[in-house]
């Protein structure tokens, strides 16, 4: 998914389009090629205008924001440069919750492509109603973080959950999933319940895996495993890095244990269990219950940074890994 | 694909070992086994999967004291279908679910249009700074949400736009990158003739756009509509922030608002109203997948 790749398609059309300039008698005054391109940012203004707007600015308005001590409230704010960082730095709080965001961002995301692969493998092969399953397994991916968070809630009941229903069933003592140590596994398998989202796109690049490769693995005696890790996994692997990079984003701003936690006040922030209090919901807690806009706005930039590192470095790591052969817009 | 196998192995077909015809019993039952192994594994997977709705919708269907009650109730006594009924009576199920509705198809219709109209000048026509445009739009598409939203948050409110449909009207003015990468791809692979032929008649772009290309675009339309559609119903932070308890979506309402006078929660009712927040969305899946599924899936096989 190179931005050279994809805009040679792009370029095709205008390219050979370029050849004429208007007719000097009963034509268009200015050239076409001039046209093209003020027809291209009269096409493009308003995404460039709303980006502006509604990205850039925001983003510098928060930048600003954490020099202060902004509350929204008290019109006697001030400046207090890197304070809010030096703050942030030596707050364990931060330190904590960013810890347990990136762990769980490091067991998540793994997981939730290794299930996606292993679904989309499991239905890739010839079986009858396959439609049915794959369309079943998918499901789960489609309903809103409400209904899921509701429905883990419930299935979770320390009380009358079906979970501990099947535990002490087998003799074993009830578990207090809602609550800490046992509520970070109970986020865990929420997010993980919507793996057909990578089955889908998986299933788009495994059917793009030319079927000579598999049949040549078979009659070279290539066991299944081998034939996986060997040619299914290198022709996904660009597929493999774009989910990497786009569920970790996603999984550092889960709103998740928010939806998970006890009905409580409004903000709900003050009844979200401690392992479940990630990163995003320290930034919540300072935006909302706290009112400390400024502090928070420093929370943000610093996981802004963050992710662009990180991003960084899962590219620079896996540059020589990932395969690309399939083509790249096989991922929808 | 055994036709391939047997036209490279030249003298015997069935020199490759693959069973053709008539394999032995034993092959047979080893066949079968594994067979039974995998739609065993397939239905066990599959069950697990449904498993979390099917207990939403069970937890909707019984009393709350059923669903205080330990051990677990696996089914209800007597069918609650009521709870159903009730949660429409308890909050103002239909008003929410309104508001839900008006800022889904506001945003869906405009930022569909929006995106096709950025897609379309990505995809057929060029500038200086088309390129690092395109690469800014993919990069952005990697912005974490959530840090530009609580800034947008604080602006709007400034502006006076907090408790008003504003902030969506203008997300959907303003395009979303991913329906214009969609959009752009789909217009790239149009053939040239189609507005050729109208710019030599004098045709603008917007007309050609208009009324050329977005004619064709039927299929991505929808798509986006409904992958649009389904963001704004299923989104809980955006009007969790922006709105107040009046006008604020059916996934804010759902999550929020069912509890007693004493501040208890009801959750057999908000079992029962997710039950109904969640299905609209999962139709609309189930109908649109078709095309969806099949699309994708028709690259790779016969």
């Amino acid at each position: 998914m190179t931005v050279d790749q994809i805009s040679s398609v792009a370029d095709r059309p205008g390219a050979a389009a370029d050849t004429g300039r208007a007719p000097a008698a009963g034509g268009p005054r200015i050239s076409m090629t001039t046209r093209r391109h003020r027809a291209f940012y009269m096409f493009t203004s308003p995404w460039i205008i709303g980006f502006l707007l509604l990205t850039i600015t925001p983003m510098v308005y928060a930048l600003w924001l954490s020099f202060t001590t902004f509350d929204g409230i008290s019109p006697h704010w001030k400046y207090v440069g890197l304070g809010n960082y030096r703050e942030l730095l030596n707050d364990p709080v931060t330190w904590d919750a960013l810890g347990r965001a990136g762990l769980f961002a490091v067991t998540s995301v793994p997981l939730s492509i290794a299930a996606g692969l292993a679904l989309a493998v499991l239905v890739n092969r010839p079986l009858k109603a396959r439609g049915l399953f794959r369309t079943l397994l998918y499901l789960p991916a489609v309903v809103p973080p409400v209904g899921a968070g509701l429905a883990f809630k419930l299935l979770f009941d320390p009380n009358s959950g079906a979970t501990n229903g099947v535990i002490t069933f087998f003799g074993f003592d009830a578990i207090g999933w809602l609550a800490d140590p046992y509520a970070r596994y109970v986020l865990l398998m929420t997010v993980l319940w919507a793996a057909g989202n990578v089955m889908i796109i998986s299933l788009a690049g495994l059917q793009d895996v030319p079927r000579e490769l598999h049949e040549a693995a078979r009659i070279d005696g290539a066991s299944a495993w081998r034939t996986f890790r060997s040619i299914t996994v290198p022709l996904l692997s660009p597929v493999l890095l774009f989910q990497t990079v786009t569920g970790m984003i996603a999984s550092v701003q889960t709103i998740m244990p928010l939806l998970l936690a006890p009905l409580g006040d409004t903000s709900g922030i003050t009844t979200v269990p401690q392992s479940n209090y990630l990163y995003m919901m320290h930034v919540f807690a300072q935006y909302f219950a706290l009112g400390r806009y400024g502090y928070a706005s420093a929370l943000l930039w610093v996981l802004f940074v963050l992710i662009l590192i990180a991003t960084g470095l899962i590219f620079k790591f896996t540059s020589g890994v990932v395969f690309y052969n399939v083509d790249p817009e096989a991922k929808k | 694909m055994t036709a391939t196998t047997a036209t490279t192995a030249t003298p015997a077909p069935t020199a490759t070992g693959l069973p053709r015809r008539s394999p032995s019993a034993d092959v047979r039952v080893r066949i079968r086994v594994k067979r039974l192994v995998l739609y065993t594994v397939l239905v066990s997977v599959t069950g697990l999967f449904l498993g979390p709705f099917g207990w939403l919708v069970l937890s909707g269907l019984k009393t709350q004291g059923e669903l205080a009650a330990s051990p677990v109730h696996w089914l209800p006594e007597v069918f609650q279908w009521h709870n159903f009924a009730d949660a429409f009576t308890q909050i103002d199920f239909l008003g929410y679910a309104r508001n839900s509705l008006i800022i889904a198809l506001l945003y869906a219709t405009l930022v569909t249009v929006s995106s096709a109209w950025v897609g379309y000048g990505f995809a057929r026509l060029d500038a200086p700074g088309k390129k690092t445009l395109f690469g800014i739009l993919l990069a952005s598409m990697m912005l974490p949400q959530m840090v530009t939203l609580l800034p947008t948050y604080l602006i709007f409110a400034k502006l006076g736009m907090v408790d008003t449909y504003w902030p969506w009207v203008l997300w959907g003015l303003s395009a979303a990158p991913y329906l214009v990468f969609l959009f752009r791809q789909f217009f790239a692979g149009l053939p040239r003739e189609l507005e050729e032929a109208a710019i030599v008649d004098g045709a603008g772009y917007a007309q050609i756009f208009w009324r050329i290309f977005l004619p064709q675009s039927w299929p991505v339309l929808s798509a986006s509509f409904i992958i649009a559609f389904t963001w704004t119903w299923g989104d809980y932070i955006a009007p969790q922030l922006l709105l107040s308890t009046d006008r604020t979506t059916l996934a804010v309402a759902v999550m929020t608002t069912y509890v007693n006078e004493g501040g208890t929660p009801v959750p057999e009712l908000q079992a029962a109203a997710s039950v109904m927040y969640v299905v609209p969305i999962l139709l609309i899946f189930l109908v649109a997948q078709r095309g969806f599924v099949a699309g994708m899936s028709t690259s790779g096989l016969k």
